[in-house]
């Protein structure tokens, strides 16, 4: 049962909604358009409408475009990978049986009308035909060039060729049927236009044969090369094994072969030693490039050696220079003697040289650390005008 | 002869180190210097077997042989033995491993993450991968293995892209003619 009553009302429903199924279409292989997708671009009442009159399927959160429609858009627009030869076989059929019709039938007006639909279904098949050799073609070229998997890839070519040898079944089936089997009605039928969808027909017919004896050479093309490819790989495979089970040498051919063959790759990279010329090193050229080598050989920038000058002689004259040296030793001598305590005792203490403040208080801190055994360092502590100091006085 | 004297130095260059010259090389130089010997094969081949090297012909590219045994049968092995590890290793990480692949170590390197054996492979290689990241393994066994011998280049420095060269067709034309002998029923 139909859900569309009249073709104006289909043609009114898939204008209103020819944004979303020209997306839809154009998604058509994705598998996944989603209902809220599509509710932005066709308000969901209108969406609502095309699923009640089977135009668009939903499917869970997914909607698609009914098959019966996306064939007929396929097709109309000529992009199906779908190659349909039981299509052809039915108009052949069919113009048979409107042939015998024709043939049987004595009123004008409705052999008329048999005629008329015998020249559209002949139309037809010289046109589908044509378009499944196209199709045949560049779906074959896909398979061969896109298919990774290769049971996959060898398996789709074949089904071409059964395509293919379908095909060309029906192209002999066609011509047989234009020029053999139904020769008294096309000599009967007095129609200028048979004739000339008969030889339009023919055409195409021949187009497509040729076509297809190209076609057939590139499916054999691509079947050796696919299988020569796995051989290759099968044989890689076999090879590796033997190898990592150490019995290549034994098992086959390798070294005989290696044996036979001598070519430079497997040589070690040579390195030509070749002398120079001596000729050409004595001409000028070759003393530039002498020059040049010499120049990169020069270590670069050897630092050169300063000489010094010569020892004056008066320089060589003993010199004597005197520094005042101040004694712990003795300080420590006239501390043990004196009753002050350490600190007062080395400010006071009367210095061969001026001491500043800063001297006095290293020489205290080294009296206290050389001496320490022989100083008896208090507890009690006392202050200057700069440092706080341990009270130490002679043991 | 003009055009193919003017290259004899280059293509010496290059053969004579064991690399070869390619059809599909990244570099222009080098499908100029395929399409000079290409075009003036045979007079190359006489020029260079009288110097001792036979310019060989296989398929999109040019490689040097001997008459001579020059190196020694352990050794052919032993690089034989490399190549079946990593022509094993490259055509386990994409099966379309071929002339013309385009891949980048970064590609290999989520490969090998992913895949168990495949890291199992890298691993048993540490011999000519050395050790450190797996990263670093990749870009040694890419560098060392396919781009020094002539086997890759790299494409794009950018994106770090690298090649496979048609020379990559000799070392699997080598495996496919190792014949491997059928168990008998002995």
């Amino acid at each position: 049962m139909s859900y569309i009553l009249s073709l104006k009302e289909l043609i009114n429903t898939l204008t209103q909604a020819k944004d979303l199924l020209v997306e839809m279409f154009e998604k058509r292989k994705s598998f996944m358009y989603k209902y809220d997708d599509a509710a932005e671009v066709l308000s969901e009442d209108k969406i609502e409408i095309l699923i009640s009159k089977h135009i668009l399927r939903r499917n869970g959160p997914y909607i698609e475009i009914d098959d019966q429609y996306q064939q007929f858009f396929e097709q109309i627009l000529e992009v199906n990978e779908e190659i349909n030869t039981s299509y052809i076989n039915e108009n052949i059929q069919q113009v048979k049986q409107h042939i015998s019709f024709y043939l049987q039938e004595n009123n004008e007006h409705r052999r008329y009308t048999y005629l008329k639909q015998i020249k559209a279904s002949l139309r037809k098949i010289g046109r589908i035909t044509l378009r499944n050799v196209i199709d045949l073609n560049r779906n074959i070229e896909n398979a061969f060039k896109t298919e990774p998997n290769y049971a996959i890839k060898i398996a789709r070519l074949e089904a071409f060729d059964e395509k293919r040898r379908a095909i060309y079944l029906l192209i002999e089936q066609t011509d047989r049927l234009a020029s053999d089997e139904e020769i008294i009605f096309f000599t009967t039928a007095l129609d200028e236009e048979l004739k000339q969808v008969v030889t339009l027909l023919r055409g195409q017919l021949t187009e497509s044969r040729h076509n297809l004896i190209e076609t057939q050479k590139q499916i054999i093309e691509y079947l050796n090369q696919v299988k020569h490819q796995s051989r290759i790989q099968e044989k890689i495979k076999q090879v590796k094994y033997l190898k990592d089970q150490f019995e290549l040498k034994a098992k086959t051919n390798i070294a005989q072969l290696l044996q036979l063959s001598n070519d430079v790759l497997f040589e070690t990279r040579p390195a030509y030693a070749l002398k120079l010329s001596l000729d050409y090193l004595q001409s000028d050229e070759g003393n530039d490039y002498i020059k040049k080598v010499a120049a990169k050989q020069k270590q670069s920038k050897r630092p050169a050696m300063l000489v010094a000058e010569s020892i004056a002689s008066k320089d060589l004259l003993p010199q004597t220079e005197e520094e005042i040296y101040i004694d712990l030793e003795e300080i420590k001598r006239g501390f043990a003697a004196s009753s002050h305590h350490l600190h007062n005792y080395i400010m006071q203490y009367n210095y061969p040289r001026t001491v500043t403040y800063e001297e006095k208080i290293t020489i205290f801190c080294q009296m206290v650390s050389m001496y320490e055994q022989e100083l008896n360092i208090k507890e009690a502590f006392q202050k200057d005008e700069m440092v706080e100091y341990a009270m130490v006085v002679a043991k | 002869m003009s055009t193919a004297i003017k290259y004899t130095a280059d293509i010496f260059e290059i053969l004579s180190k064991g690399k070869f010259i390619c059809s599909n090389s990244t570099e222009d130089a080098g499908r100029r210097l395929y399409t000079a010997v290409d075009e003036n094969f045979d007079e190359l081949y006489n020029y260079f077997i009288a110097i001792g090297f036979v310019l060989e012909k296989g398929d999109e590219y040019f490689y040097f042989s001997r008459n001579e045994v020059k190196a020694t049968l352990e050794s052919k092995i032993e690089q034989a033995y490399r190549w079946i590890d990593v022509v094993d290793f490259f055509t386990a990480f994409n099966s379309s491993f071929a002339p013309g692949f385009l891949f980048t170590p970064a590609d290999i390197l989520v490969q090998v993450k992913m895949d168990a054996s495949l890291k199992d492979k890298l691993e048993i290689m540490k011999r000519l991968t050395g050790d450190g990241s797996y990263q670093d393994r990749i870009t040694t066994l890419i560098e060392k293995q396919l781009c020094n011998p002539g086997f890759a280049e790299l494409q794009n420095e950018l994106t770090n892209q690298y090649k496979v060269l048609a020379s990559f067709n000799y070392v699997k034309q080598l495996i496919v003619s190792i014949q491997i002998q059928e168990e008998t029923a002995a």
